[in-house]
């Protein structure tokens, strides 16, 4: 057993609505949760709109302060970390968004959308990075000339296809992905899922899988945790809590399941456009 | 930044080409002024005073005989250098401070939009006339003072189509990546909001024309015998009775310029406004 690559620790976060001259009560978005994932594992992170799951991972991004509790990746606590380790972590935890529409800035091409994390790293000459650019397009099943698309000239499917590109580019060893397939059609969300977990075996990641969605946890989790306001009430392996949950929450969850859900559950691939 | 269309869409571009031909013409004038006037625009000829329009002198000649046609063009150069230095004093500082008060927020923000609001609270031209009563009398001052007037109104504008692209996953992607501030403000969100500030840059050039013309027209701007749209107005006033195209030229030269900025303004609002892609 590999040591655990991401360690929660009593996690909390509070907003803090502020008024004018005045600081009202917070607003409690994660409370004390601990979590750890092994390296090369995926938690799958479950709950309803309002669970505190994205507030979790943006904290783990680093793009949110905790209010208390700790963060560690590979040891290094994320919210204490120097400026200069900074560029490492950004270069090791990268993120996928929810929403197609909005993960890409409007104005730029998909070329100069990928490109910029090598950009903004230093990494490689012009040339090569054209050529990272290019293999990776192809890497997650899109032809290389979409480079020179805008965001809005590709569906959602491809766009969360680019969105996955970009999230490796850097070559990270933890992938956050914040419900990256709620927004697609069912059909296309097997792909995107296929695609994920096909990159993740590749790679060798990390990660992290936020979705309200259970069928989808359990394709592609190796452990969950069931999250309501903004706390922990379940936690375990997909198998064990799947098969025989202990919180009353997290049952009444599975049970909402509809049966025909098991249609995204086929193992088989479909054919990629 | 624009989207490049496939075939050219009349239609869509009309006002904004209609508008732009009107300035057009006038930039020409403004830029050749010297090779295009038939006379020099200070020229006396005693003999010639306050004659209606003929032959030789097409809109007349004013006052102390001189070619108004003449002075007309030339006034142009001024009116035009005002409207693009005022416009983009307002533009540039005002989408600095705008989006530096957005993107850092906090006390930053309440205290800048909070400055803007005292600049806001003047009426423009009274406020023009305080800067330029402070800064002193000429042209450049008049550029200035017209340009700070605009930058409370760039700001505001800058600052809410920044708290906009703010919310969007661009923008924490780029933060997540390691972007930089200077970075993220000049890659993701300046070419997201440019398209409204451009359209009130359209605005603020009609407006700078007219600011000047009112700042001239109080003596404050162009000084005689330097003509400027506004003094050649304020100098028509007095002969309204004998001679109206003393007035109505170079009043027309300002409707036209002010007209031709806000089609383009209206044209471009139309054109840049996502919702109406199709």
């Amino acid at each position: 057993m590999s040591r655990d690559k991401i360690v929660l620790d009593g996690l909390s976060k509070v907003f803090q609505q502020r008024r004018f001259f005045r600081a009202s009560d917070g607003l409690v978005a994660v409370s004390d949760v601990s979590l750890s994932v092994p390296s090369g594992q995926t938690l799958g992170i479950v709950g309803e709109s309002g669970s505190g799951k994205s507030t979790l991972l943006r904290m783990i991004l680093g793009l949110i302060r905790p209010t208390s509790g700790t963060i560690l990746i590979d040891g290094q606590d994320v919210a204490r970390m120097p400026r200069h380790d900074e560029k490492d972590f950004r270069r090791k935890v990268q993120p996928i968004f929810q929403n197609p529409a909005s993960s890409f800035n409007p104005r730029q091409t998909i070329g100069a959308i990928l490109r910029a994390p090598l950009e903004v790293h230093g990494i490689g000459d012009r040339h090569s990075r054209r050529d990272r650019v290019v293999a990776l397009l192809e890497q997650v099943g899109l032809p290389a000339d979409y480079a020179k698309r805008h965001p809005h000239q590709l569906s959602g499917g491809q766009k969360q296809r680019v969105a996955i590109a970009r999230a490796v580019i850097l070559k990270p060893s933890i992938v956050l992905a914040d419900e990256p397939t709620s927004a697609l059609d069912v059909s296309v969300q097997a792909q995107i899922l296929d695609l994920f977990r096909r990159t993740r075996e590749e790679m060798g990641l990390t990660s992290i899988f936020v979705s309200h969605n259970l069928a989808v946890i359990r394709q592609v989790s190796d452990t969950v945790a069931v999250m309501r306001l903004g706390r922990v009430v379940e936690a375990g392996r997909v198998d064990d809590i799947f098969s025989n949950p202990q919180n009353e929450y997290t049952r009444a969850l599975i049970d909402a399941v509809p049966d025909h859900a098991a249609v995204i559950n086929r193992p088989e691939r479909i054919a990629t456009t | 930044m624009i989207q490049v269309m496939n075939g050219f869409d009349w239609r869509r571009w009309r006002l904004v080409l209609t508008g732009g031909t009107i300035i057009g013409i006038i930039l020409i004038c403004a830029i050749f002024a010297p090779w295009i006037a038939p006379y020099s625009p200070y020229d006396l000829d005693v003999v010639a005073m306050l004659q209606p329009p003929s032959a030789a002198h097409p809109l007349g000649t004013d006052e102390l005989g001189r070619d108004i046609l003449s002075r007309i063009i030339h006034a142009a150069r001024i009116s035009m250098q005002v409207a693009f230095i005022a416009a983009s004093v307002g533009l540039v500082f005002g989408t600095l401070i705008g989006v530096v008060a957005a993107y850092f927020g906090g006390i930053v923000d309440l205290v800048l939009m909070r400055l803007m609001e005292l600049l806001f609270s003047f009426p423009a031209i009274l406020l023009a006339v305080v800067l330029m009563a402070s800064l002193g009398t000429s042209i450049l001052n008049a550029m200035i003072a017209i340009g700070i007037v605009f930058i409370p109104g760039f700001s505001r504008l800058a600052r809410a189509a920044t708290v906009v692209v703010l919310r969007e996953q661009y923008v924490e992607s780029a933060r997540a990546i390691g972007m930089g501030h200077g970075r993220i403000v000049f890659r993701e969100i300046l070419p997201n909001i440019l398209a409204p500030l451009l359209v009130e840059a359209a605005v603020a050039f009609s407006y700078a024309i007219l600011l000047e013309s009112a700042l001239s027209f109080l003596g404050l701007g162009a000084q005689p015998p330097e003509p400027s749209w506004g003094n050649m107005l304020n100098t028509g006033r007095g002969f309204m009775a004998q001679a109206p195209w003393l007035s109505i030229v170079p009043g027309a030269a300002i409707f036209l310029s002010v007209l031709g900025f806000n089609l383009i303004g209206d044209g471009l609002r139309d054109l840049l406004d996502p919702h109406m892609k199709e």
